[in-house]
């Protein structure tokens, strides 16, 4: 019996191991609930969780599909979404947007700080919006040296991709926080 | 937490009620299909349906219909998805902002699929004020809106205990100023009446002898008014100290686990070093030096009012200079400490990681490295430094040719006989006060705003709510029966780590704990430990909910031993009795022994007296345990907690402290969590965590028959 047993074992530090790259073929559909279904060799999957790897350097390659199901096993990776079809591109998109949100500011309108903490008035790819960092705790982290992630009271999650492309003003207003 | 919101007038005739309906949520839905950012959409459920509204268009979807519904963490957002059979719905989407709120939403629409029509109520706050929109520091009420911020109101709730003690500061203050703005004064007449006048040798001693005594007072009296501040400041700041702490213990551990640690650490020590700080150095001369400048100004202007007007056309020009460059030295000081603060976690990185550094031979990478932050802030340093030295000798600039105007346009009144030289003289002085005065007014705000928001800190956790007990709990006898009536809970409200736990525990039963990390094991014990609260349903002790149990007699029945062992700065006595501070040296004694500490304890050379903890005598790991176990038997609990009590220790300490917990363990209703099975050979039932619930849970033998997740984990450790 335990025999069995160890046989589980070694199959499933198997499956730890091993990478599966997913193939072009996959065919990945929008469900009518708005979700992203997968059918690969045979198998049918009603719902998969798509998972960035690289969120901020690469966020379009090596993306990890998973069971929605029990613990979330990968199913594979798709290492280049720009090389699927453009149908498959556009189902994981949506619904990448679906999971992650993280606004890239474009434009900074305003920052006042008031009391520990500071208020953006900033325009960013989803619209403009206004939000609060708490100046005591550690709320701009540096990814690089240009490059930013705000985190404000909310947890949502804010994105300078080039602190050098703002303006001589706005970059003078962020100064305090860099 | 606001889970009903007012929604728009136009939003709101949407949602259709029958008779009997009515709204129990609304929330806004902050992102659009598209993924934008939008505020026209909500999200509202009332008893029976749910409606998404999305500017004019509705969605209306029947609860009944529906079997469950989840409020899905995402990165930066979430979604809320519906089930329906096999099919999943996203229904909103919606930023961090309201992740909370739609976990209780969730929640609330999962009550009403059930058929019940219980309302959930969020006792989260809120972290922005709906009404300003300002941040709330997470106190239950916004500062702004209630009236509670502001400096002035601040002030004066810290100095409210310490009246006497800030007039008395006060009256020197007012004494330092009359006798600073005295001086030039009597200087005038040293000139007008004895040095250009025909003065007697005897009136220039006596004025001499005036001059003298104030310089003299003034520089006692300076003396004891920063005496006196600085004390008052150091007293203010061991009050806070105190009441902080005393906060702190009583405060839930949600609060503490809620803030980052230093966070914590920084308002006792760093806030309240500030407001004696602040005391010592700024308030001593807040008011000395207001009525100086009030009195000189009012001074110059009898003296002269023509001077007068001229001299304070440049006061606009040099405080706005100031403070111009007061905003760019801020700033790009600010930068220089950043990077300070770059090469200093550069080198502590290194540093520490010495060994890594040197295994891969990348010493000569990290030097690259470290050269370039260093270069950067070497250079940001010598700019700034030129930017300062030229900032001084701009304001000097400045001043000076104040002074010299005075000078010029002064003398010219002096030849014409509109002015005694004795008036020019003292015009002079007073100018130079004011000058001197403006720079430091010019750093008052700046300092008070830092004031401000110390105390902010500080009073925001002064201020913080502790859940009183109610009157009504009781000091109970613990036989020790256990009953979890579908317990749920999570750190975060969004995040549940355990649901819906069922189970009874008969006293004197001991249950093995087992499961992969990050299940809720130790949560569970936690809960069972009263650090946490249930969010939904109950435990019972003996029939009785926890919740109604006094803590005092709950605590006193309780023992616990934990992996890391915490040993007090003290002796090995104090740290025993540490749970039963009356307990008599005999008692300690049957426990040390009990707990197999007792020999190794002999062995000591100062025996119990040894003192252990952060600078004193070190233990191994496991005479640590074994005294952490004295420590917990000492009281004889009714209810014994064991999280991995023995996994850091060697095979044979732990064999001997195996033995030393079978003792124990008898007759006490015990929960021990541990990695290793064998060590709980002797458990009556397991418990097997996994997903958030209660997997499996028998004796040995049944959860082997039932050739679970139990039966994998023993078949492969008998294996190893």
């Amino acid at each position: 019996m335990s025999d069995n047993t160890l046989n589980i074992f070694e199959q499933k530090a198997e499956e730890m191991t091993a990478t599966r790259i997913i193939p072009v073929s996959a065919v990945f559909t929008r469900t009518d609930g708005g979700f992203v279904s997968l059918d690969l060799d045979g198998k049918h999957y009603d719902r998969v969780r798509i998972i960035r790897l690289f969120p901020f350097s690469d966020a379009n390659r090596f993306l990890s599909v998973r069971e929605y199901e029990g613990d979330g096993k990968e199913i594979g990776i798709i290492e280049d979404l720009d090389a699927m079809s453009g149908e498959t591109k556009e189902v994981i998109s949506d619904q990448l947007t679906l999971c992650y949100f993280t606004p890239v500011i474009s434009r900074i309108y305003s920052i006042k700080d008031e009391y520990g903490y500071a208020y953006f008035h900033v325009m960013t790819d989803k619209g403009e919006c206004r939000f609060a960092i708490n100046m005591g705790s550690n709320a701009v982290s540096k990814l690089s040296d240009t490059r930013l992630v705000i985190v404000d009271v909310d947890e949502n999650r804010f994105e300078i991709r080039d602190v050098d492309a703002l303006s001589q003003k706005e970059k003078r207003m962020l100064d305090l926080f860099l | 937490m606001i889970l009903r919101y007012d929604i728009p007038h136009n939003a709101e005739s949407m949602v259709e009620l029958s008779e009997g309906e009515k709204i129990y949520y609304a929330v806004p839905i902050d992102i659009d299909e598209k993924g934008n950012w939008t505020d026209d959409s909500f999200f509202v459920v009332t008893t029976s349906k749910l409606f998404i509204i999305r500017g004019k268009k509705k969605t209306e979807i029947n609860i009944a219909d529906l079997d469950k519904a989840t409020a899905e963490p995402g990165i930066g957002g979430g979604i809320l998805t519906v089930r329906q059979g096999d099919s999943h719905k996203v229904l909103a989407h919606y930023s961090s902002r309201h992740l909370g709120r739609y976990a209780y939403v969730a929640r609330g629409i999962n009550i009403l699929i059930s058929g019940r029509f219980e309302e959930v109520i969020s006792n989260e706050y809120e972290k922005t004020c709906p009404i300003c929109g300002r941040a709330i520091p997470g106190t239950k009420r916004c500062p702004k809106c209630s009236g509670e911020g502001g400096f002035l109101s601040m002030f004066v709730k810290m100095a409210g205990p310490y009246k006497k003690d800030f007039l008395g500061v006060f009256l020197i203050m007012v004494l330092v100023a009359v006798t600073t703005l005295l001086n030039p004064e009597v200087q005038k007449h040293l000139i007008n009446d004895v040095l250009s006048g025909n003065g007697s040798l005897k009136t220039a001693y006596a004025l001499l002898a005036l001059m003298f005594t104030f310089s003299a007072s003034i520089v006692v009296l300076n003396i004891m008014k920063s005496n006196a501040s600085a004390r008052l400041g150091s007293k203010i700041a061991a009050d806070l100290r105190r009441q902080l702490f005393e906060k702190y213990q009583k405060l839930p551990l949600s609060f503490i686990g809620d803030r980052r640690p230093g966070e914590l650490l920084n308002r006792i020590t760093q806030d309240t070093r500030f407001i004696s700080d602040f005391m010592a150095d700024v308030f001593c001369n807040l008011f000395a030096i207001l009525f100086i400048f009030i009195w000189d100004i009012v001074f110059m202007m009898v003296l002269n009012i023509k001077l007068a007007l001229l001299t304070f056309i440049l006061v606009p020009f040099v405080s706005a200079l100031m403070i111009t460059f007061r905003k760019t030295i801020g700033r790009i000081f600010h930068l220089q400490y950043k990077k300070n603060d770059d090469v200093a976690s550069e080198l502590q990185d290194v540093i520490s990681g010495m060994r890594v550094v040197k295994t891969y031979g990348k010493e000569k990478d990290e030097s690259e490295r470290f050269k370039s932050v260093s270069g950067i802030f070497a250079d940001i340093q010598k700019k700034n430094e030129r930017f300062w030295a030229m900032f001084d000798f701009l304001v000097n600039v400045l001043m000076g040719m104040g002074l010299v105007i005075v000078v010029y346009f002064g003398g010219l009144d002096v030849f014409n006989y509109k002015m005694t030289p004795g008036e020019l003289y003292q015009f002079i002085a007073y100018t130079l006060l004011l000058f001197q005065y403006i720079g430091w007014l010019g750093r008052l705000p700046r300092e008070i705003s830092r004031l401000t928001s110390s105390l902010e800190r500080i009073y925001d956790v002064l201020a913080q709510d502790v859940p009183e007990e109610s009157d009504t709990v009781k000091d109970i006898d613990i036989k020790g029966e256990i009953t979890f009536d579908h317990a749920t809970f999570g750190y975060k409200s969004y995040r549940p780590v355990l649901e819906d736990i069922n189970a009874v525990v008969k006293p004197g039963e001991m249950i093995g704990i087992v499961g992969a990390s990050g299940t809720g094991k130790s949560t569970l014990i936690n809960l069972l430990m009263r650090l946490y609260e249930t969010d939904d349903g109950r435990i019972l002790v003996d029939g009785t909910d926890m919740k109604d149990i006094s803590r005092k007699s709950y605590h006193s029945q309780l023992g616990v031993v934990l992996q890391e062992t915490f040993l007090f700065s003290g002796t090995i006595i104090d740290n025993i009795r540490f749970s039963k501070p009356d307990a008599t040296t005999e008692e300690i004694i049957r426990a040390a022994k009990l707990a197999n500490a007792h020999d190794f304890i002999c062995a000591l050379p100062d025996g119990y007296n040894t003192y252990v903890g952060e600078k004193g005598y070190t233990l191994s790991g496991g005479e640590r345990q074994r005294i952490a176990i004295a420590r917990a038997i000492l009281p004889d609990p009714r209810i014994l907690i064991l999280d991995e009590a023995t996994a850091s220790l060697d095979t044979e300490s732990e064999f001997m402290i195996q033995k030393a917990l079978e003792r124990l363990t008898k007759g006490k209703t015990t929960f021990a969590i541990a990695h290793r099975l064998s060590t709980l050979k002797n458990a009556d039932r397991i418990m097997v965590i996994d997903g958030h619930h209660i997997a499996e849970i028998g004796t040995h033998s049944e959860l082997l028959d039932r050739k679970g997740i139990y039966y994998n984990l023993y078949t492969a450790q008998i294996q190893f």
